[in-house]
């Protein structure tokens, strides 16, 4: 085993340069989240040419979800990791969260609100909360400040559109300003997640925010589809209705969103495919961001071209165009659907194939101290951050602690960081 | 099974219950039986593939489950009847209002569809895919039945908008009027089927939720005479009083969550109805006062997105996996750090699958001579009286 780990260890050296990692410092465990990653990567055919990553060229790529220490909510004056776990036999690598400026806020903040957790004081909590997410975002990550942006220009652009909509009274504006107002909320939905997920986990959420971050990807996904079915009730009203009554879209307003989603499509171009291998929450998140702006400018094309259609004398063309653009919607969320749905469910993680858990399962079982291996669970909390949970049967009189040291061995090379064991003796 | 838990509990001499200090009694259970059954641990999750259920815990669910899809289920019937007749009849008086009406309703049937196949989905058996069951499918419907509304009012604001702006005219009040009481009158029969059960399922609830807990402790019981044990019993009833009442008051209040979101949806559309009812008497009285339309729409909307706030609070919290409402983690950590053999408690999480189903893992540190068995045994013991979890995960270190 030391052989092979030696090999492996090369090969998260080699690729090192494309991924990000932080080489922790413990006993027994000398790997890293990065290469955790890249571990089982490497056993499972991954490459680290493969392009199903989503590489960014900015710095500020940095964030991974790392173990984190629970922080002690007993504490009365300052926060500190519940007894820290040098203090443990199980030395299990710290992480740490990278030090950001943005943490002070939360501190702050969080010591203002620290105790309450009753039901009075909801309100105002989350009104802090919300207030200490926008200082965060104005000192925030590149992502963050580009969909900011985003979110600026799509609420000028549909407030403009709503209040010329309203004045001519054309409909086809109005309801295009509701649709982009829609849109609007969600991309605001995003990102305040994608700045409360840094927050450091506390007494009721233990295991932090970065839930959010899939939340709002799911979310995101969901209007997608909402979006992908009403587009086919419009095809089919428009297929049912004659031509006199078709609505005749109006190209500028067309063009104008064609445009702003484009430039949306740009900022976060990385993450522009529809199968996209997750390395964090974050990755989640941008992805959501991306095809929400995509499927946007694939409806704004549509529609364009349906004019253009109709000018030409083409029968049905809206029917056709609006049908294609359902269904080219529909077939670019269902990856993203499926993946968040997956993680939200409690699925086990989907880049463990259930062949290496059985493995590893033979593997325990077959010491020889150990007589059954009984509830193993795993889920993942974000991508990148699987959580476990294993009940080991004992031989009576043995010592657990090789058992173990083995087994948390075994199960961090697959790349579960945070493992529970429980182990009966009979 | 329930006898060898409560084999369990009496297996140790001197089991001292510090949480009972209050009441200034220290309780000796003195006994002695040799255990050669199956351990705590089979009891509770019922053998091999425990997918989160055993027998028990399982036929309750199963029997609960049902009663919540029968009543959706005719919900769903019911709906679909109305529909078709409100088709049939705007087709015949060709009214637009009746038809979008009935697209309405038909959304709604689009909604309790969704509440219906996640609580089937929800009885699935575990794979080893989905290691905990499907249970989550329940709170994942919630939120997209949530989102429908959420989507429906937004639709009906921009539709208010658009009579507005296309200001044909005629606006016909009394057609708003007998429609929108019609669709009132639907809604209130779908809530009244779907209704809040608070007294009739009252104990049916405490049962659920106590699952192995509170049979354990009846049982209990008749196992002192049995095996000539002494134990003053009235304190543990007294404590056992004071939970059940609590744990009863906390489950009246834990609707099926399906069912739940179906009845906010038929609320909210009952709200609803009475907005354009109100708005459409205005106008059927003064026609002239067409805005009045738009401002009922808006005021009810925001009505009805005000009503789901609270259940899309309790979906978030559970998605994100924080420790639920009816735990509070510092009073567990303090009790569990008063045993005497335990040192610290660290990597505590705490969360639930479900509305109910709680689960609980932590590292316990012990003092390097204490018997590991005795101390789990102990914490497990705690945490399932005191704090009503079953399913718990504990890592003993020295």
């Amino acid at each position: 085993m030391e052989n092979s780990r030696v090999s492996r260890d090369n090969f998260g050296v080699e690729s090192g340069s494309r991924f990000s990692y932080h080489r922790s410092k413990s006993l027994g465990f000398q790997t890293t989240q990065g290469t955790a990653q890249q571990l089982w990567n490497g056993e499972f055919g991954f490459s680290g040419n493969d392009r199903r990553f989503a590489f960014s060229r900015q710095s500020s790529f940095h964030q991974s979800a790392e173990p984190h220490t629970p922080i002690s909510i007993i504490s009365n004056d300052s926060i500190r990791p519940l007894l820290s776990r040098s203090d443990s036999s199980i030395n299990i690598p710290q992480g740490s969260y990278p030090q950001l400026e943005n943490e002070n806020i939360w501190k702050g903040t969080e010591k203002s609100y620290f105790r309450e957790a009753d039901g009075s004081s909801e309100n105002f909590s989350f009104l802090l909360f919300v207030f200490s997410a926008f200082q965060i975002i104005r000192s925030g990550s590149r992502p963050m400040k580009r969909l900011l942006m985003m979110i600026w220009l799509n609420v000028a652009y549909s407030t403009a559109e709503l209040c010329i909509g309203l004045f001519t009274g054309r409909v086809g504006l109005v309801s295009d300003a509701f649709h982009l107002t829609f849109g609007c909320g969600l991309l605001t939905f995003s990102l305040f997640a994608m700045a409360a997920s840094r927050k450091k986990p506390d007494g009721v959420y233990t295991y932090g925010y970065k839930r959010l971050e899939v939340l709002s990807a799911f979310t995101n996904a969901l209007f997608l589809l909402f979006l992908s079915f009403s587009l086919a009730v419009e095809a089919l009203h428009a297929f049912i209705q004659d031509e006199s009554e078709h609505k005749h879209y109006l190209i500028v307003s067309a063009v104008t969103n064609l445009l702003v989603n484009l430039l949306g499509v740009w900022f976060f171009r990385n993450y522009a495919r529809i199968n996209l291998v997750y390395r964090n929450a974050e990755d989640m998140n941008y992805h959501s961001v991306c095809l929400h702006v995509l499927a946007d400018s694939i409806r704004s094309a549509g529609l364009i071209l349906a004019s253009w259609f109709l000018t030409l004398g083409v029968k049905n063309a809206e029917v056709l165009c609006l049908g294609l653009v359902s269904v080219t919607v529909f077939m670019l969320v269902i990856p993203l659907f499926r993946t968040t749905g997956g993680i939200l469910l409690q699925m086990a993680p989907p880049n463990i194939p259930s062949s290496a858990l059985s493995k590893c399962h033979r593997q325990i079982t077959a010491l020889e101290g150990v007589n059954e291996v009984s509830e193993a669970r795993f889920w993942e909390l974000v991508p990148g951050h699987v959580v476990g949970s294993l009940s080991l049967q004992v031989k009576k009189g043995e010592d657990d602690h090789p058992i173990l040291v083995y087994v948390y061995g075994l199960y961090h090379d697959l790349g579960v960081q945070d493992l529970t064991v429980q182990t009966d003796y009979w | 099974m329930f006898f060898s838990s409560n084999l369990l509990v009496l297996k140790h001499m001197e089991v001292q219950i510090c949480e009972q200090k209050e009441h200034g009694q220290i309780i000796e259970i003195s006994g002695d039986f040799a255990v050669d059954g199956p351990r705590r641990k089979n009891d509770v999750c019922g053998g091999a593939a425990c997918g989160f259920s055993d027998a028990g815990t399982r036929a309750k669910d199963a029997k609960e489950r049902h009663a919540s899809m029968r009543k959706l289920f005719l919900t769903v019937a019911l709906c679909i009847i109305f529909m078709s007749i409100e088709v049939a009849g705007g087709i015949k008086a060709n009214s637009l209002a009746i038809l979008t009406d009935a697209a309405h309703l038909l959304s709604d049937v689009a909604s309790f569809t969704i509440s219906l196949f996640s609580l089937w989905a929800s009885g699935w058996v575990a794979t080893p895919r989905q290691t905990y069951g499907f249970f989550r499918v329940e709170i994942i419907g919630a939120l997209v039945s949530i989102q429908l509304i959420w989507l429906l009012a937004g639709i009906l604001v921009y539709e208010a908008v658009i009579r507005i702006i296309h200001g044909t005219g005629e606006v016909h009040g009394f057609v708003m009027f007998v429609v929108a009481g019609f669709g009132l009158l639907v809604n209130v029969v779908m809530a009244l089927l779907l209704g809040h059960h608070h007294h009739g399922h009252g104990h049916g609830h405490v049962e659920h939720d106590h699952g192995q807990g509170n049979s354990s402790h009846g049982d209990h019981d008749h196992g002192h005479g049995h095996h000539g044990v002494n134990v003053m019993t009235h304190h543990q009833h007294h404590n056992l009083n004071q939970s059940e009442a609590k744990h009863e008051k906390k489950s009246q209040l834990k609707q099926n969550i399906s069912v739940q979101g179906a009845y906010l949806h038929v609320l909210g559309d009952s709200i609803q109805s009475i907005g354009v009812m109100i708005a459409g008497a205005v106008i059927w009285y003064r026609p002239k006062w067409k805005k009045i339309d738009l401002i009922c729409t808006l005021i009810f909307s925001v009505i009805v997105l005000s009503t789901t706030i609270k259940m899309l609070r309790n979906i978030l919290e559970i998605l994100m996996e924080s420790t639920p409402r009816e735990i509070d983690t510092t009073i567990l950590q303090e009790g569990l750090c008063r045993m005497e053999e335990v040192v610290a408690i660290h990597e505590l999480h705490v969360w639930a699958i479900t509305v109910g189903k709680i689960l609980l893992a932590c590292h316990v540190k012990t003092k390097p001579d204490a018997d590991a068995d005795v101390v789990l045994e102990k914490v497990i013991d705690y945490i399932r009286r005191e704090h009503n979890i079953t399913h718990v995960t504990i890592q003993i270190e020295k």
